[in-house]
């Protein structure tokens, strides 16, 4: 023992000294290390805890936003479907009067057209009438009575002879209305007798009057869904019918 | 050859002979580190538990070589 | 191929020169004052001088208190006050591996003195050296918690303590001058002296006829290598194992080794396991054996180590070897703490476990 130095008196003070050095460092160091550890561990749980808890936060926060954007969105596409519905209204509306107006326009022009071209249509059946017994005097060679041909040449024209409908002679039905379709526009006169004859013979109180050129001439009479067809192109083709 | 020669010479001998076991810790202490640095590559996450138990298996691997120090010690300057 | 930038005057760097230097310096001193081996022994050797140094310290320490005043210099005035009595004043006498102890108990109490500071300071995470060593603490801890489980709180300042002392003990080793610096001595295999005007050293050589030769004693020995220091940290790591066990267990610890609860009812099983109670009976007296000669063993042989290398070549290895050294001194530090933490916690598991592995 000796010879390996090993001596009772310096092993008491390499222990003492060990105690000594263990107290001192566990007042100063193991302590307040120990606890810096748990204090530092308490601070992290807690930053950990709040992490939770802010994280909770933001996705409620998110679900609040989600909800209130939805909530928008719907209010949103509503009021777009109000305004677009209430735009379509005004524009059907717009339409409607519009097209309200142009059918009125329309039917004023056309009534327009219509009286012009009768007017137009009055004016030349004197002209015509001239021109058709000046060539009936070349044809014929002689002069006729002019009167009487003008007599009865408004006859052909109007289909109304010594103030009697001419298609209307035996006429067998009656009716409220009557539409008188004549190939030049009637004169007062006549239109008078017209009305006064169907008057008689069908009992007919609203007369019409329409010009139609196609049928060349005499009257055209249709009561309720009869007609009556005393006009020259009637008879032509009636013509044409039995000639064949 | 007188009697303090022959003491020393066979003092000398001797304790080259006893650190002649530490042959077997240095191939113990290979084959320990050998076994947990395989463990270690095998599975990464448990290796500060490994080198704990690795320090400890080379202590006592250690423990052999150093009775035999003190063995060689023991003859030299003992005896 | 990028073309790397051609580093400036690569060849031209200052610490290599310096390094260089030194190396150079090391051969100029090894050739006119070659080292000599010293005469290695076991047991410390006294340096009565030091005693003297101790009292100047503690004067020294007292002027500073007075000068700073802060009351824990009175605290280290008192420690070399008393260090420098016990000699003074009883057969004591100072050796210098108590030198080398002395040191590193100062190192450990600053350090110590330090850390609580900076904690008392209210920061949470010290910075600097404190932070350094509450960092090492922490890792130290964190091992125990994961070995020990709830008896962490009383196993970790043991632990903590064993490893930092032994740490820093095994590094004064590094420290300049330790073991080359002391006091001549008649010695039989002794050196001729030469006298250097401030200092005298032992040169290599041929004592001369009629003079007396010296060699040198240490004012400061690695305390590590001091049998007396490594047997009394063994002592107390295996009695601190035998106190936790009891404290842990009770009465029950003892049953690890006088095992007789299987000695009637499994004949032959019970008879084996008696004999292995008695043999960790034996093995508590071998960790104590085990733990002061690993420690001694691995720093004593460092220091001849060092001594030899220094000697045999005086330029440059040495150095090397004292890195060798460091972590020869880190690693026996954390094993001598480790084990006693392992040993401590394995005693506070009763025998049930045991048993539970043999079945």
């Amino acid at each position: 023992m000796e010879k390996l130095g090993l001596n009772l008196g310096y092993l008491l003070v390499q222990i003492f000294n060990f105690l000594i050095i263990f107290v001192v460092l566990k007042e100063w160091v193991y302590k307040p290390i120990l606890g810096l550890l748990d204090k530092r561990r308490e601070a992290i749980a807690q930053g950990l805890e709040d992490a939770r808890v802010a994280s909770e936060a933001r996705a409620h926060a998110e679900e609040e936003a989600a909800k209130i954007r939805a909530e928008a969105q719907v209010e949103a596409s509503k009021i777009v479907r109000d305004a677009t519905e209430r735009a379509e209204a005004a524009a059907r509306d717009l339409k409607v009067a519009v097209d309200a107006e142009i059918v009125k326009l329309r039917e004023d022009a056309m009534a327009n057209i219509e009286a012009e071209r009768n007017n137009i249509l009055g004016d030349l059946r004197g002209q015509v009438a001239a021109l058709a017994i000046a060539g009936a005097q070349k044809l014929v060679g002689e002069a006729l009575d002019e009167k009487r041909q003008h007599a009865l040449l408004d006859e052909f024209f109007s289909g109304v002879k010594s103030g009697k409908v001419v298609v209307l002679e035996d006429v067998g039905f009656s009716g409220d209305s009557a539409e008188v379709t004549s190939a030049l526009p009637l004169t007062d006169k006549e239109q008078n007798a017209v009305k006064k004859d169907i008057l008689a013979k069908v009992g007919a109180q609203d007369v019409t009057f329409r010009v139609d050129p196609s049928i060349l001439g005499g009257l055209v009479i249709k009561v309720g869904d009869k007609v009556l067809d005393g006009s020259v192109a009637g008879q032509l083709e009636g013509l044409r019918q039995s000639i064949r | 050859m007188d009697l303090e020669a022959a003491t020393i010479l066979g003092k000398l001998i001797g304790a080259g002979l006893a650190m002649i076991g530490a042959i077997g810790a240095g191939a113990g202490i290979g084959i320990v580190t050998s076994g947990a640095v395989q463990a270690m590559g095998r599975n990464p996450d448990a290796a500060g538990n490994i080198q704990t138990n690795m320090i400890l298996g080379i202590a006592f691997a250690e423990a052999v070589a150093i009775y035999c120090l003190v063995v060689a010690l023991l003859i030299l300057f003992v005896f | 191929m990028e073309q790397t930038p051609k580093k400036k005057g690569w060849r031209w760097g200052f610490n290599r020169w310096l390094v260089l230097l030194f190396i150079v310096g090391g051969g100029i001193a090894a050739k006119y004052y070659a080292p000599i081996q010293p005469h290695v022994q076991l047991p410390a050797e006294p340096v009565p001088p030091v005693t003297t140094l101790l009292v100047v310290f503690a004067v020294l320490t007292l002027a500073l208190t007075v000068l700073i005043k802060r009351w824990e210099g009175l605290l280290m005035a008192a420690f070399f006050g008393v260090l420098a009595a016990l000699p003074l004043f009883s057969g004591f006498v100072w050796v210098n591996t108590l030198t080398a102890l002395v040191i590193a108990d100062i190192i450990l109490l600053l350090m110590g003195f330090g850390v609580y500071r900076a904690i008392k300071g209210g920061e949470l995470v010290p910075g600097g050296m404190p932070g350094a060593i509450e960092a090492l603490l922490e890792a130290l801890y964190n091992l125990t918690e994961g070995t020990a489980g709830k008896w962490t709180r009383f196993i970790f300042p043991w632990f903590a303590t064993i490893t930092l002392l032994v740490l820093i003990a095994n590094w004064t080793e590094l420290i300049p001058a330790v073991d080359s610096v002391g006091i001549l001595e008649p010695a039989a295999h002794g050196y001729a002296v030469q006298d250097l005007g401030w200092a005298e050293t032992i040169v290599k050589g041929e004592v001369e006829h009629g003079a007396e030769a010296f060699g040198l004693v240490p004012f400061v020995r690695v305390v590590s290598t001091d049998l007396n220091f490594t047997v009394a940290l063994a002592l107390i790591a295996v009695f601190m194992v035998q106190v936790i066990g009891i404290k842990a267990q009770g009465g029950a610890y003892f049953k690890k080794f006088w095992y007789t609860s299987t000695l009637f009812s499994k004949p032959i099983f019970g008879v084996i396991d008696f004999g292995v109670g008695l043999l960790e009976l034996i093995s508590e007296f071998s960790k104590v054996l085990s733990f002061a000669f690993r420690l001694f063993g691995n720093i004593f042989a460092g220091s001849v180590l060092l001594f030899v290398i220094g000697s045999l070549v005086p330029v440059f290895a040495q150095s090397m070897f004292l890195m060798l050294e460091f972590f020869v001194g880190l690693i026996q530090a954390i094993v001598f703490g480790l084990l006693t933490m392992t040993f401590m916690a394995q005693a506070t598991q009763g025998h049930g476990d045991h048993e539970e592995a043999h079945a």
